[in-house]
């Protein structure tokens, strides 16, 4: 089985950089971009299992992010993790078309759990 | 109540209030007094007016005719006998009975010659040898051939008055005199009796009385009103005797020789009062009630506005407190965001090095490392559980309608006080039913109401002791009862503490009272009920049931 490309988008370097290599070491090709803008552009020329987003972030914020993603390429599945839980966020995010919406600090495993149960699905639906 | 500098705007107010009731109540009672006062006194005055004006006038006919009769009688008699019988004393006598017995008035007689010597004399007095010549009413009657004088002392040394007549006889002139009962006169003056207060009598030019009453009016003393002007007709005039108004009325009688006065005091207050019994009963009444009705009016409407100025403090205060509470719970959630994502950080980075870690497999501080790095994990769990917890907990602030495990809301309830707890060697004992049904309500609520009052138990406890909770199924429902082992709520207060605006507590945490109010209004709100039972110096218990499926409606809003 091919390994999973997943994409994360995250505006603090410090988290994502680390998450990004510890996932590629679980055997995952990653790119971490921290920017929504260049995220979508990327999606526009490679091809991504799944995509792990934050929700506030400078510029466009992860909801808007979601809902281009859900527009133009409605098969990649998004798993939203963030910091900043809240009931309605959350609820938005669902709405949206979003596979999951998680808490930061998470568990690696759980992370990877999720990503790999959001890849499944996109191609069980595929 | 000790006098309190907050006590003062109160007091003012009150004494504002009295004053504006009192002057209510009392101004219309005493312009009513006044204008009552002063009808009747209008009132009374016209009929004293026209009471005097019509005394005055047939009392002088009265005495005009009987004084004009006497005269007559007198005439008749000294033109129907002559002198020769006249001189006879027997004739005289009975001339004088017969007098007497027609018309009365008449007290003696007697027959007088030219040289003012009696001829014959029948009365009372011993009068037979005076000389009259030196009289000053002998020469007026000799002159005017009848004469009535004033009330005099003469020779008897006795306040009289006398009538004469003079007869000629063979060229020679005699008088026939008699003396006027001046007690049948007095009386007819004052026939038929005199209203209350009113006063008449007859005075004669110099003022001095001619009529007499009792000790009141001596004959002959001077009148206190003093000699009055001749006028015609009848005159009246308003005048003031010891200090009160009167109204005199007088008409000169007798071709302006006497005057007849009649007078009647005006009424004042006090008459005016006593004439009115019921009207003075219903002022004094007034006067009482009117003053006493101020004070308990003032004190009920001054009641009210305390109370309800303690209720506007007491809801500001729960809105403000209800305010603080929602600031707080946002303030909770911002600093639990902030926090939560360096978290995220250093747990991403403490991954990393665990990671890099595995693949150094002879690094010498490996073993020190990871325990190290176990360390770190374990703090991160910490905090996390710590942000997760108050995020979790402003997230369910509305009142979302949800399937809840109750022992899990109560668990994350009690978290809150753990730490606490443990500080202040409070113990948590745990007696939950297995296999609890979840309910259908709503968390953010139902956490409300517990965090209130295991709040309430661990303060009640305050240092040592046990909070029991227990959770069971009852009536198609869930039981939770939350105990402490506290000092227990005096029986007297068990029964209000649902009430609003009732604290236990001092003033210095200033509780506003409405904790367990809202509790109670919570769970009624969640179809459930709350009751309390205390033991003072053993503990208190709060026994909450909750209905499996609640039927309130969901204000819900997801």
């Amino acid at each position: 089985m091919a390994a999973l490309r997943i994409l994360l988008v995250d505006d603090e370097l410090d988290f994502i950089e680390p998450l990004a290599r510890r996932m590629e070491r679980r055997g995952m090709q990653c790119v971490a971009l921290q920017d929504g803008e260049k995220a979508l552009a990327l999606i526009q020329t490679e091809r991504f299992n799944c995509v792990v987003l934050d929700v506030r972030m400078p510029g466009i914020d992860g909801i808007e992010v979601l809902r281009r993603i859900r527009r133009d390429h409605p098969d990649l599945p998004v798993v939203l993790l963030t910091g900043h839980a809240s009931v309605e966020l959350g609820v938005r995010g669902m709405q949206l078309g979003a596979f999951e919406y998680l808490l930061k600090p998470i568990d690696l495993d759980d992370l990877l759990d999720t990503v790999r149960r959001a890849a499944d699905h996109a191609l069980a639906g595929a | 109540m000790k006098p309190a500098p907050g006590d003062n705007p109160y007091s003012r107010l009150r004494s504002s209030m009295l004053v504006v009731l009192m002057l209510f109540g009392l101004g219309p009672l005493f312009a009513m007094g006044i204008a009552g006062f002063l009808a009747n006194q209008q009132a009374v005055e016209a009929q004293t007016r026209s009471v005097l004006d019509s005394m005055v006038k047939n009392r002088k006919v009265t005495v005009e005719l009987f004084l004009e009769e006497k005269l007559r009688e007198l005439e008749l008699a000294a033109s129907l006998h002559p002198v020769a019988e006249l001189s006879k004393r027997p004739v005289l006598e009975a001339l004088r009975d017969r007098m007497r017995r027609e018309g009365g008035g008449i007290v003696d007689l007697g027959l007088i010659d030219a040289s003012g010597h009696h001829l014959a004399y029948v009365g009372p007095y011993d009068l037979v040898d005076q000389d009259y010549s030196q009289q000053p009413w002998f020469e007026q009657v000799r002159v005017l051939g009848r004469y009535e004088s004033d009330v005099f002392l003469g020779f008897r040394r006795f306040p009289h008055m006398v009538m004469a007549v003079t007869l000629r006889e063979a060229g020679k002139e005699y008088i026939l005199r008699a003396t006027i009962d001046t007690d049948l006169l007095s009386a007819l003056v004052r026939e038929g009796g005199l209203e209350s207060g009113a006063d008449v009598f007859v005075m004669n030019q110099a003022g001095e009385y001619q009529t007499r009453y009792n000790d009141a009016h001596r004959l002959m003393e001077k009148v206190d009103i003093g000699p009055m002007p001749v006028h015609s007709g009848v005159r009246q005039f308003e005048t003031t005797r010891a200090g009160r108004r009167e109204l005199v009325t007088t008409t000169w009688l007798r071709h302006d020789s006497w005057v007849l006065v009649a007078r009647k005091p005006l009424p004042g207050w006090s008459s005016f009062l006593w004439a009115h019994p019921i009207v003075t009963r219903i002022f004094l009444i007034g006067l009482v009630i009117v003053p006493i009705l101020s004070v308990l009016v003032a004190r009920f409407r001054l009641k009210q506005i305390r109370t309800l100025e303690a209720e506007h403090a007491a809801l500001y205060e729960s809105v403000a407190a209800t305010e603080k509470m929602a600031t707080i719970g946002r303030l909770a959630a911002t600093v639990a965001h902030e926090v939560n994502n360096p978290l995220a950080v250093i747990h991403a980075q403490v991954g990393l090095l665990r990671d890099s870690l595995a693949d150094v497999p002879d690094f010498p501080l490996a073993q020190e490392f990871s325990s190290r790095l176990k360390k770190i994990e374990s703090h991160i769990a910490r905090g996390k559980q710590v942000t997760h917890r108050l995020l979790g907990f402003s997230r369910r602030m509305g009142p979302d309608i949800d399937r809840v495990d109750v022992k899990d809301a109560l668990e994350e309830a009690v978290g809150f006080f753990e730490r606490e707890a443990l500080v202040s060697g409070v113990r948590i004992v745990r007696d939950y039913a297995p296999d609890l049904p979840t309910i259908l309500t709503s968390l953010a609520q139902l956490q409300q109401v517990f965090v209130n009052i295991i709040n309430n138990a661990v303060d009640a406890i305050g240092r040592d002791g046990e909070v029991r909770l227990s959770i069971h199924q009852r009536d198609n429902g869930v039981e939770i009862q939350i105990s402490d082992n506290g000092p227990g709520i005096p029986p007297q207060n068990l029964d209000k503490i649902f009430k609003p605006f009732f604290s236990t507590k001092g003033g210095e945490n200033d509780h506003s009272g409405l904790g367990l109010a809202i509790c109670k209004a919570t769970m009624e709100n969640l179809g459930g009920s709350i009751s309390v039972g205390s033991e003072p110096g053993k503990g208190t218990t709060f026994t909450l049931w909750l209905p499996r499926e609640n039927t309130v409606e969901s204000t819900a809003t997801p």
